[in-house]
């Protein structure tokens, strides 16, 4: 049900290591931000795109991914044309196109457990200052993981409840119910974590 | 944090990811489909509260940014948070805790039906309404150079819509805080 957006494949942008990545893309969207001209954002551009399209995925898989957002970004734009002039908005869009396509190569390049190891680095410092355990962060992610599809099963057991009784499928009338039942398993769930030791407390 | 937090806040992240999951409903006189998901927030803070509402949707933006799908539509990646609307995704989790501190401050056990109504509806608009779009507009203003009174004025075409969904949002919230209270009590 929740299989992730990597894709396999062996690019050079495969290998890079994620932290590199995720550097790149920062000092990319810093970078694009502080520029006006075109001339260095049209280049990004194509370079974003040419790299994004490069890295395995049909053509139909990488517009599925990133259409939705480039659609947001074409309608704005299409406002922005009555209220700036046109080279600024050609400059807005293409800066916007380019970090999108960095962002989605990156996404598409890295695996979920690689960037699980990144972001337990990345949380050393506030575990340091006492405010988060890094270890309860990949804990809290596998039960989410592991909790969606019960979840869904659960929704379906409710709509279809609602239909053996002839009732409209409401939000209103699935989501107080599920809600419920869900949230009162944390009690089980909970005690079973903490007779197994996971927390170590 | 004890670990029956931990666990609802999880929970509660996977709950928002199903919402996502749940085909959205149009209604004729609002432009924009309801997704159940964008409900979440208001959800989220009206029934576990502030910091575990809070926690679950910075729970639930890490499963956003590590590319997992779990945006409504089957969308993730950082792509989505690069994008226009990433303001909004980001400003889910700050949404979200002032929901909760504004139901924990005036929800209480053994109020009148329509005082907990009341206070869960005051909650969800402020939090999910007031505080979402007031980081998410500037931010899209920012990234894509759309002056802010334009993009606020095209966000009123969502406030309906939002506004119904406080409404679903308060009576679900008041059905679980019924059936099974997990909201803290903030003196």
């Amino acid at each position: 049900m929740l299989t992730s957006l990597y894709v396999e494949g062996r690019s050079w942008f495969h290998r890079l290591p994620v932290r590199a990545k995720l550097i790149a893309l920062v000092l990319l969207s810093l970078s694009l931000f502080a520029t006006q001209s075109l001339y260095l954002l049209a280049p990004a551009f194509l370079l974003c795109g040419w790299l994004y399209f490069s890295l395995g995925l049909t053509i139909r898989q990488a517009l599925a991914r990133i259409g939705f957002v480039f659609f947001t970004i074409l309608v704005l734009a299409a406002v922005n044309l009555f209220l700036l002039p046109f080279p600024e908005v050609a400059a807005l869009v293409l800066r916007l196109m380019a970090l999108v396509f960095f962002a989605a190569a990156v996404t598409a390049t890295t695996t979920i457990s690689a960037f699980m190891d990144e972001i337990t680095i990345l949380l050393k410092p506030i575990e340091r200052m006492g405010l988060l355990n890094a270890a309860d962060v990949s804990l809290a992610l596998g039960l989410v993981l592991r909790f969606v599809p019960d979840i869904f099963a659960r929704y379906e057991a409710i709509r279809e409840a609602h239909r053996a009784r002839g009732l409209p499928i409401r939000p209103l009338t699935i989501i107080g119910p599920l809600i419920i039942l869900t949230l009162k398993d944390a009690d089980t769930i909970a005690a079973a974590i903490d007779a197994r030791g996971f927390r170590r407390q | 944090m004890n670990t029956r937090d931990l666990v609802l806040i999880a929970l509660f992240a996977a709950i928002v990811v199903v919402l996502g999951l749940i085909p959205p409903i149009t209604l004729g006189f609002i432009p924009v489909p309801i997704t159940a998901q964008s409900m979440g927030v208001m959800l989220a803070g009206c029934i576990i509260g502030a910091k575990r509402g809070a926690l679950a949707f910075l729970l639930f933006v890490l499963l956003v940014a590590i590319g997992l799908p779990v945006l409504s539509g089957g969308r993730g990646g950082l792509a989505v948070l690069a994008g226009p609307s990433g303001g909004f995704i980001l400003g889910w989790a700050v949404a979200a805790y002032i929901t909760g501190i504004i139901a924990e401050r005036f929800i209480h056990e053994g109020q009148s039906e329509s005082r907990q109504f009341g206070g869960f509806f005051l909650a969800s608009v402020v939090g999910g309404i007031v505080v979402l779009y007031g980081i998410g507009v500037p931010w899209l203003s920012a990234v894509t150079g759309t002056p802010l009174l334009a993009a606020a004025t095209g966000s009123l075409a969502f406030i309906p819509g939002d506004f119904l969904k406080a409404a679903i949002a308060t009576l679900a919230a008041r059905a679980v805080y019924a059936g099974y209270p997990l909201l803290p009590v903030r003196a």
